[in-house]
């Protein structure tokens, strides 16, 4: 078979110059030696028979010396390959081990790199992600942000006149989703009515939203993701059309989004889009519809993020030299916009007017991801780089010594007259068979791998959906990564070997000549990068260990063991303020009344959850220090929360059953609060407001003071904080965990 | 004279024809004879072999050709050892005779 192709191939490069020399040059030469035999008395017949068994005929010749071209090197590497096959088959040990070990190390650096192709190099699965940019909001001072507000997005859609397209979106998080009357959670987002036709994003079933969907009081429309399609509707193509219930509010399905589309937050994945004009229904507290706040007209409201696409051939540079005058306007209107509205100040409106506009490509999406995740995945990188450099050494070590035993043989070789090249060719070929093995295996190793970083890499409170499953660029990856150990481990050996002083091993006798390979130079010195590097990252990891120790013993004021926690959100369902405490107050009375419960309380945050309130605090008889602005975090707490929680209270009361609306306002501090604003003295008893927060901005009285607990998670200082009772101010946006 | 003579050893076929031409550019045909009367007849080279030979050291740079006319007035490719060529064969050579000793002296010993 492959004598036929290599044949075929032949043929393709034959030179047909090369061809007519070889064929006068080598009659010529079958002539001659006629000529000869026949001076030595031969008839032409007898002599012309002689020459042809001596040399064979003149197209065979010419046959053989063509071949000697490059096809006897696929030939002899098809041979190699065979032999190389022979000799890891006789040493299975061997073979296991160095293949194992490769495939450790290539599948590490396979998966680690799965993940950074998720997470930093993939561009979104859009048309043309090269063009699209974020626009960033340069303040005064130089910081950045990506929200504007909708009358700005109108403005630079309406003002637009070179780019092809402006999209907005926002996203909102989970939502309750209802099919059929019964309800699950999905991701949703909010979309202008250009998202879908600039994006290039094709439905792969109905229809997307358009800006037809944006008018006002049009019908409420909600286009769903092919995995949510799958999971929820089961592939079921009459889904177009379903009626739905989101947060309450109806909906009709009139698309699917291809399977490839996750949205344009990488590590996101959105199931449901509805249009920006549609938001009021969904979450009405925040879209604040008619009132000053609203989210659809207010200046001041910064909470959409927005890409433009280029046209075709038009620069960044272009692009924002005619963005930025439509920009300077839209500010310029918004700060105006700002008169007669909350937040209205010269200094608001200065800075509105002196922000400026940036592009930033957003080929791959929003950064979010890539900021939080872009240091461990580098830093994850290095690690499993060097992990494959130990396993490349050990590789080549093994080689070194498996050198010793096949001495002889490789001896014999070189007093053949195998050239030094035919010998490390053969050696190489054996160490590409054992990397390939090692890549074969460690696509496996890779494949689970990246799925296991990736779920890590995805806390339990937001999980991140990561398209981490190996494609061609994956592959073509490991393959790079597998040539790259060859070189490594295969090379140095192999040189080495080759290099054999026949000789010398000669003149030493047969017994010095295993000797002569055997404690090489070489592999002594392959031991130091070994020891080093292993050192390395048993440091790292014994430090890693060590940072989980102290984390683990470190004491976060409340006892972490058989608390159970859950949490709910009404408020997604229409639940108002007062239904959600009498909602609440109901949950406690029968999970108090189970037997196995020893104790129950909620609060707005959970421990250690990521998150927290955080709010500006006005401490009476507390004078700020100069260019101080007091701020505390805050949780909303049921009652016993301490008791439940097993935080403990130093001074005072926990937080009573009493402590409800009506009552006197009440609040219990921590230790840092209480050390912040008074000191010494005894805080009991003193009073504080947190302004902004509710339209009730009454005092509330301090009447305990608890040991630091820690807020958001186990590394943070423990921040100055109130825990204020829940049903003395029940919001129903808040998302209480028990 | 055993039909097997032509079986020279591995990588030795270049040496020998560098050799052959280390004394005057020759064509084929008489690289041929030269190395059969030089070995006594021992060495007898397949065209074949021969012509792979002279192609892989031309395209190694150790020799180059020329079209020349013969003694009888045939028209045939004449071979030249190059500057390169002669370093090769000074150097195969003094290699050649220490791997000789050395596979002598195997053979001696394990006998």
């Amino acid at each position: 078979m492959l004598r036929k192709v290599g044949s075929g191939l032949r043929s393709l490069f034959r030179n047909e110059q090369v061809d007519r020399e070889l064929d006068e040059e080598v009659r010529a030469y079958l002539e001659m030696a006629v000529e000869e035999k026949m001076k030595q008395g031969m008839s032409r017949e007898e002599a012309l028979r002689a020459v042809r068994l001596e040399h064979g005929s003149l197209e065979v010749t010419k046959e053989i010396v063509r071949s000697a071209g490059w096809e006897s090197l696929v030939e002899t590497l098809w041979q190699d390959l065979q032999f190389g096959l022979r000799i890891l088959r006789k040493s299975p040990g061997f073979t296991v081990v160095a293949v194992l070990t490769l495939a450790l190390g290539i599948g590490a650096n396979t998966a680690i790199f799965s993940l950074v192709d998720a997470v930093l190099i993939r561009m979104l699965p859009v048309q043309r992600p090269d063009q699209l940019f974020r626009l960033i909001n340069v303040s005064k001072e130089g910081k950045t942000i990506d929200a504007f507000s909708y009358p700005t997005f109108e403005l630079i859609q309406e003002n637009n006149q070179t780019l092809s397209g402006v999209i907005a979106f926002h996203p909102l998080g989970i939502v309750d989703f209802v099919v059929n009357g019964k309800g699950e959670l999905a991701h949703a987002q909010a979309v202008s009515g250009s998202y879908f036709t600039t994006l290039g994003v094709k439905p792969i079933l109905g229809r997307t939203i358009t800006t037809a969907d944006e008018a006002r009081g049009a019908s409420q429309v909600a286009v769903i993701s092919y995995g949510y399609w799958t999971t929820r509707f089961n592939h079921n193509p009459s889904v177009v059309g379903a009626e739905i219930v989101l947060n309450g509010a109806p909906f009709a399905i009139i698309g699917v989004t291809p399977p490839e589309f996750f949205g344009l937050e990488p590590g996101q994945s959105v199931d449901v889009s509805i249009p920006l004009t549609s938001l009021a229904l969904v979450q009405p507290q925040f879209a604040a519809a008619g009132s000053p706040f609203d989210v659809l007209t207010a200046p001041f409201r910064h909470w959409l993020h927005l890409m433009v696409r280029l046209k075709d051939g038009e620069t960044e540079v272009e692009a924002l030299a005619n963005l930025g005058p439509v920009y300077e306007e839209a500010m310029r209107q918004a700060a105006e916009g700002l008169r007669g509205l909350p937040f209205n100040s010269p200094s608001a409106r200065s800075d509105l007017a002196q922000s400026r506009l940036k592009l930033e490509s957003g080929s791959r999406g929003l950064a979010a991801l890539r900021e939080q995740f872009s240091k461990p995945l580098a830093f994850l990188m290095a690690v499993v780089g060097m992990l494959l450099l130990i396993a490349c050494t050990n590789v080549a070590n093994l080689l070194l010594v498996r050198c010793n035993s096949r001495q002889s043989e490789i001896a014999v070789r070189l007093a053949l007259g195998a050239g030094r090249a035919r010998v490390l060719r053969q050696l190489l070929t054996e160490s590409v068979l054992l990397a390939a093995g090692g890549g074969g295996f460690a696509a496996v190793v890779a494949f689970w791998g990246s799925y296991a970083v990736a779920n890590i890499m995805s806390r339990s409170t937001s999980a991140i959906h990561l398209d981490v499953h190996p494609d061609m660029r994956i592959l073509a990856f490991t393959a790079l990564v597998s040539l790259v150990a060859v070189i490594v481990f295969g090379l140095i050996p192999a040189w080495r070997a080759s290099r054999f002083d026949l000789s010398q091993a000669v003149k030493e006798g047969n017994r010095a000549a295993t000797a002569v390979l055997g404690r090489s130079r070489i592999g002594e010195g392959l031991v130091i990068p070994q020891i080093a590097l292993s050192l390395v990252l048993t440091v790292g990891a014994g430090l890693l260990v060590r940072t989980l120790e102290n984390l683990k013993n470190s004491y976060p004021g409340f006892r972490e063991q058989n608390v159970l926690l859950f949490s709910i959100r009404p408020g997604m369902i229409g639940y108002t303020d007062a239904q959600v405490a009498e909602l609440y107050e109901r949950l406690l009375e029968q999970i108090k009344r189970t037997p196995t419960v020893s104790a129950v309380t909620f609060s707005a945050f959970s421990p250690l959850a990521g998150w927290s309130g955080f709010t500006d605090a006005r401490v009476e008889r507390y004078t700020p220090r100069q260019g101080e602005y007091p701020a505390i975090s805050v949780n909303f707490v049921g009652p016993r929360y301490f008791r439940t929680m097993g935080t403990a209270v130093l001074l005072g009361r926990d937080i009573a059953e009493e402590d409800r609306a009506g009552t006197a306002k009440v609040a219990v501090i921590n230790e840092a609060m209480a050390q912040h604003f008074f000191g010494d003295r005894n805080p009991i008893g003193r009073r504080f407001t947190i302004p902004g927060w509710k339209a009730d901005t009454s005092p509330m009285e301090i009447v305990g003071v608890v040991e630091n607990a820690k807020f958001i998670n186990l590394r943070d200082q423990v921040p100055p904080a109130a825990y204020i009772p829940f049903f003395q101010s029940p919001d129903s946006f808040l998302a209480p965990n028990f | 004279m055993p039909n097997e003579s032509s079986d020279l050893v591995q990588g030795t076929l270049d040496m020998l024809i560098l050799k052959t031409l280390a004394l005057e550019p020759m064509h084929g045909y008489g690289i041929t004879v030269r190395l059969e009367q030089m070995s006594k007849g021992t060495f007898r080279i397949n065209a074949g072999s021969l012509f792979v030979g002279l192609q892989r050291l031309q395209r190694a740079g150790l020799i180059k050709s020329e079209w020349k006319a013969t003694e009888n007035s045939r028209r045939a490719k004449y071979y030249t050892l190059t500057q390169q060529g002669r370093k090769r064969l000074d150097s195969e050579t003094r290699e050649w005779g220490r791997q000789v000793a050395a596979i002598t002296r195997i053979l001696e010993a394990s006998s």
